[in-house]
């Protein structure tokens, strides 16, 4: 890192973070002054006008210029989606527990005078909740649906085609189809004419600010002269170098969460797409690999510079500001074979040398990934940021191809959007993020007559109880019809939340970057894209399989455990239980330990669902499919849930990650958690999966442990599992260990000539080994 | 009860990274005919089952009292406290004990279940992986061991084999041409001190180096020596040590193993004393390098010095 990467490093987070209303207040405006016209129109309207009001800013000391607001990493306050709840928020803001801005008091009152007022009764929210809302509400202790206050985002915009073409290109191009455009196809063509024309001024405006600024800055003049030459040639041709692509990518993104407002664009396959820029410099002699590296840093530090402001609760669930610029390096080409350049490895370099949260860096793995690749990716996991996280090439290019009908070439081409979302690239509205399903609390219901165990209402019809199920297959049968009902009712709500989304945000931008929606004449929200999808994802494999494992073995095949005292023991949070709480606890196998019998148990329900969802058709005639990852819900979703006879407590969090075992439960190892793991057929996750594992420091020190995490990753790629993300154990994780055992059960530590349970050994001996981890030898 | 038929295993370990090349799964049989005072897998001592209790584990509920014949154990201020010499069976005692806080230290393998457990990880041993049969003492289930590793063998898995060497000189040819790599320990050159710190003299360890060393497989050996405080960590017995199996064969692999202060870990849950309790303790880096001299002047070895990063 160069002493001007560190500086706008230390600019960037030095700079207090607000929430915003200056494009709020533009588009309220827009929308007042238009009344008249459609909202399509409203919004490509209030879409120019922001592009070309709201305050600008450039750092002396960048290359890489554009942002959204003037401040950095501000919270956006955008009201077509829905802003009842910065109403009730707003104040909070700057001492919420998670995800905190700074407000100012003028704004409040503004926001309260002028802009809410307007939108109360306007807003796509509040749309929502008047058609669907207590339907909604019905289901969501059991189902969880997402984007009824904000766009939907999670997507790869086709950004090989903006490099090539530009603003003014898709412009004439939208011109063109203009001309021969009848009825409704005309004003999605008048509207894309009329947001690129936004874009071609935004470009124009940080061209001239950069002009005058190289005044004020001598010692800058000559970059800041540069950017103004390049944003004003990008402004009406395409990108001519990798300087040149880096910048209009950024523009592109900036735009996009302009537009939208919404978690997650990705840049996706950007070792492919930008090494032909680099490739031509180098030759040229007009790059060295250092500037490369130093451009790619700029452009680092500007995806940490867009953060997503959410609501409260939505904060918990998706904690840390994830606004998801995920991009994917190494991985096949349209052959199959492995493709990794010069730009995978600085990539993978600048993740290194800066350790911020974004870009979310993921690698594709396959059986061919070179060596060096590896080392590389394994040597920046070993700094304990959490990156890269690794996807399999061999799980997933397959499993897109039979279950989503996806064509082989755009299987090969896959990327990754928010998290650890699957995605064809720029040509796919995957709707991925669309509800989240609790199997635990569907359980829940299936044992207790419908009832909630922590609320005490009736979520659904009484199925029967624990008490009266005579057989583990009754128990079975009374499950399967509370998930099916519930499943009904959500793909319903689904519905209502799709609709609303093409009603209200129609999103004229975003269409002319994702293929088919130009050559088609329909808006991406309307189905435009070349594949439609809509994912669930499935909550929480881990602990449904050791709930039913323990029942089936201990109460139904051993009868160690009597049903009605199982069940009173659940309903009073096992207090006065303790024994039989332990029983469950530790005397039925659990999912991560290698063990087929439980393995299967999580595969069987995920299964069911998603070959029951598999029937469904999403409102915008594409496929729902599933996914298995929680990101942070995996605690607010555990909140949610009573006791359950895996042992857990009620309101604990369930398992983390999504195909991840619960805590402190897998007491095999690492290459258990795997084999496991790897139960879980690969078209379960074709929406994605997750899987968190956790490595102490000491194995990354030297070059045999770096070797041997290859080993390991490689029977990751044969074991088709298709995702894996690695957290390197700190310290304060073993302080943490030491005071709640039970949920580092599985940490296991290098004692002597032996490896043993960490929360087993003495305290002492827990000081010792404590203060013996560190990564001094790192 | 040692037959060819089935072993007592005290422990598998999957993902055993520290045990030679690869990522291996680690085998621990159970019975050792030393008693090594430094010993850290005291559980691997004896070749017969036994209880285990693990305190950190007890949520002191008295299933366990409940459930115990008189003698077998005894319940104070809500700790079990258990009879090791019991002669009974412990399986009672076992099942009602709701947190696996009294567990049994050991399981019968025969020859298929055991290459059933090796075979879990095979993804994982890719080229330089594999399976390390370690204990207590592998070679005193010999005959076991030569079907096992002769699987092994045929199935492409790497095998390493970790002994004391205090066997019979037959336990050792009947293995030697199904491992891959062999760990031989010597410990103390002179008998009268092994006798007095393992309980048994060297003179049949040393007669099998011999065998070892001349066999076909000893480029596949490494030596090794555990550096323990006043015992085996003296520059004396390291030079002859050095000297002996340079001479028997130049150029073998010696390896000098750090002392590790925590060896005494896991006594208390077998009932048992850690006789040299807060007499361990790790030796610098100059005093390696000394012992390291001591090892590689004028002998024919190659030195291996104990990786840094791993506490051994």
């Amino acid at each position: 890192m160069n002493e001007r990467i560190e500086h706008l490093k230390q600019h960037m987070l030095e700079e207090e973070r607000f929430a915003s209303i200056e494009q709020a207040r533009i588009i309220t405006r827009v929308y007042q002054e238009n009344e008249s016209r459609s909202i399509a129109k409203k919004r490509a309207l209030s879409l120019k006008a922001s592009l070309e009001e709201m305050e600008i800013t450039i750092d002396p000391e960048e290359l890489i210029v554009g942002n959204r607001t003037k401040g950095v990493r501000a919270g956006v306050v955008f009201p077509e989606s829905g802003c009842s709840w910065i109403d009730r928020e707003f104040e909070d803001l700057p001492t919420r527990p998670q995800d905190r801005f700074q407000v100012r008091g003028e704004d409040i009152e503004e926001f309260r005078k002028n802009i809410y007022p307007y939108w109360k009764e306007r807003s796509m929210e509040e749309g929502i909740r008047r058609e669907y809302g207590e339907e909604i509400r019905k289901i969501s202790r059991v189902v969880k649906i997402n984007q009824t206050d904000h766009a939907q985002g999670h997507i790869c915009p086709d950004v090989e085609t903006w490099l090539k073409k530009g603003p003014a290109v898709l412009r004439q191009e939208a011109k063109t189809h203009l001309y021969l455009a009848k009825g409704e196809e005309r004003e999605f063509y008048e509207c894309m004419i009329l947001v690129l024309d936004g874009a071609i001024s935004f470009m124009h405006r940080y061209a001239n600010m950069a002009d005058r600024m190289s005044a004020d800055y001598p010692e800058h003049a000559s970059t800041l002269r540069e950017i103004a030459y390049n944003c004003r040639d990008l402004a009406h041709r395409p990108a001519q170098n990798f300087r040149e692509a880096l910048q209009s990518l950024w523009f592109l993104f900036v735009i996009l969460h302009m537009e939208s407002n919404a978690s997650s664009f990705s840049p996706g396959r950007m070792d492919r797409y930008l090494y032909p820029y680099y490739q031509e410099d180098i030759k040229r002699g007009e790059l060295t690999r250092e500037d490369a590296l130093e451009l790619l840093e700029c452009l680092w530090l500007k995806f940490n510079q867009i953060v997503y402001l959410r609501n409260r609760n939505s904060a918990k669930y998706f904690a840390g500001f994830p606004i998801g610029f995920n991009i994917a390096i190494g991985g096949v080409d349209d052959n199959g074979e492995d493709t990794c350049n010069e730009v995978s490895m600085l990539c993978l370099q600048a993740q290194e040398e800066l350790g911020l949260p974004q870009p979310n860096l993921s690698v594709r793995l396959n059986r061919n990934t070179s060596h060096e690749l590896l080392q590389k990716a394994i040597q920046v996991v070993s700094k304990g940021s959490g990156m890269p996280q690794f996807f399999n090439d061999e799980a997933i290019i397959h499993s897109m191809q039979e279950e989503l009908g996806v064509t082989e070439k755009d299987a090969r081409n896959y990327a990754i959007v928010g998290c650890v979302e699957l995605t064809t690239s720029g040509n796919c509205l995957g709707w991925s993020d669309a509800a989240m399903f609790n199997l635990c609390k569907a359980l829940e219901l299936a044992l207790n007559h419908g009832r909630d165990e922590i609320t005490g209402e009736h979520l659904c019809p009484d199925f029967g109880g624990l008490d009266t199920y005579e057989t583990f297959e009754e128990l079975e049968e009374a499950l399967r019809k509370v998930i099916d009902l519930f499943m009904d009712q959500m793909i319903k709500a689904e519905e209502v939340v799709e609709k609303a989304h093409q009603d209200y945000l129609p999103t004229a931008f975003l269409s002319s970057v994702v293929k088919d929606c130009m050559d088609r004449g329909i808006d991406v929200t309307k189905g435009g894209a070349h594949y439609n999808f809509s994912g669930i994802q499935i909550i929480q494999a881990a602990n449904l399989a050791d709930s039913l494992e323990a029942l089936k073995k201990l109460v139904y095949e051993t009868h160690e455990i009597d049903r009605k005292l199982l069940l009173e023991a659940l309903r009073n949070d096992f207090r006065g239980y303790e024994v039989l709480q332990a029983r469950l606890l530790n005397k039925a196998p659990k999912y991560g330990n290698d063990i087929a019998e439980v393995d299967s148990l999580a595969a069987k329900y995920a299964e069911y669902f998603r070959s029951r969802l598999a029937g469904y058709t999403n409102y915008r005639g594409g496929k729902y499919h599933t996914g298995m990852y929680t990101v942070s819900a995996h605690v607010p979703m555990g909140e949610n849930v009573g006791a359950s006879p895996d042992g857990r407590n009620a309101g604990t969090p369930l398992a983390d990650g999504g195909m991840s075992p619960s805590y402190g439960r897998d007491l095999a190892g690492p290459t258990a958690v795997l084999k496991s793991v790897s139960r879980l057929p690969e078209e379960l996750t074709t929406n994605g999966g997750l899987l968190n594992m956790k490595f102490l420091p000491e194995f990354f020190a030297s070059e045999e442990g770096r070797q041997k995490f290859e080993d390991f990753l490689r029977a990751f790629v044969d074991l088709k599992i298709p995702h894996i993300q690695f957290n390197v154990v700190r310290r304060e994780d073993l302080e943490n260990a030491k005071l709640h055992p039970e949920q580092y059960r599985s940490l296991t530590v290098r004692v002597a000539g032996y490896t043993a349970y960490f929360v087993e050994l003495d305290g002492k001996l827990q000081d010792e080994i404590i203060e013996r981890t560190g990564y001094d030898h790192i | 009860m040692i037959t060819s038929d089935q072993a007592l295993v005290f422990d598998i370990k999957r993902f055993a990274v520290h045990d030679g090349s690869g990522i291996r799964t680690t085998v621990f049989f159970k019975g050792c005919p030393l008693r090594c005072r430094w010993c850290h897998n005291p559980e691997g001592l004896d070749a017969q089952p036994r209880p285990m209790y693990l305190p950190n584990r007890c949520i002191h509920c008295g299933c366990c009292a409940k459930a115990a014949e008189e003698n077998q154990l005894r319940f104070e201020e809500g700790t079990p406290v258990l009879n090791y010499d019991y002669p009974g069976s412990w399986d009672a005692v076992i099942q009602a004990c709701p947190a696996n806080a009294i567990v049994c230290d050991s399981k019968w393998y025969d020859r298929e279940s055991l290459m059933k457990r090796i075979r879990e990880d095979r993804v994982f041993f890719r080229d330089s992986g594999g399976v390390t049969f370690s204990g207590g003492e592998p070679l005193l289930h010999a005959a076991f061991l030569k079907e096992v590793m002769k699987d092994c063998q045929s199935e492409g898995i790497h095998t390493a084999v970790e002994t004391s060497l205090s066997v019979p000189q037959k336990s050792l040819t009947a293995v030697l041409p199904y491992c891959d790599e062999i760990f031989a320990d010597i410990k103390l050159f002179e008998s009268a001190k092994h006798r007095e710190f393992t309980g048994v003299g060297n003179e049949q360890i040393l007669a099998n180096i011999r065998v070892l060393l001349s066999s076909e497989k000893k480029d596949a050996v490494t030596i090794r020596t555990p550096l323990i405080p006043g015992i085996t960590a003296d520059v004396n017995n390291i030079r002859r040590i050095a000297d002996y199996i340079g001479r028997l064969c130049p150029g073998v692999k010696y390896e000098l193993l750090n002392c590790n202060p925590l060896a005494g870990a896991k006594y208390a849950m077998s009932g048992k004393r850690f006789s040299l309790e807060g007499k361990l303790r790790r030796f610098s880096e100059e005093e390696m390098d000394e012992f390291c001299r001591a090892a590689a002047e004028g002998n024919d070895i190659v030195l291996i010095r104990e990786r840094k990063a791993e506490e051994r």
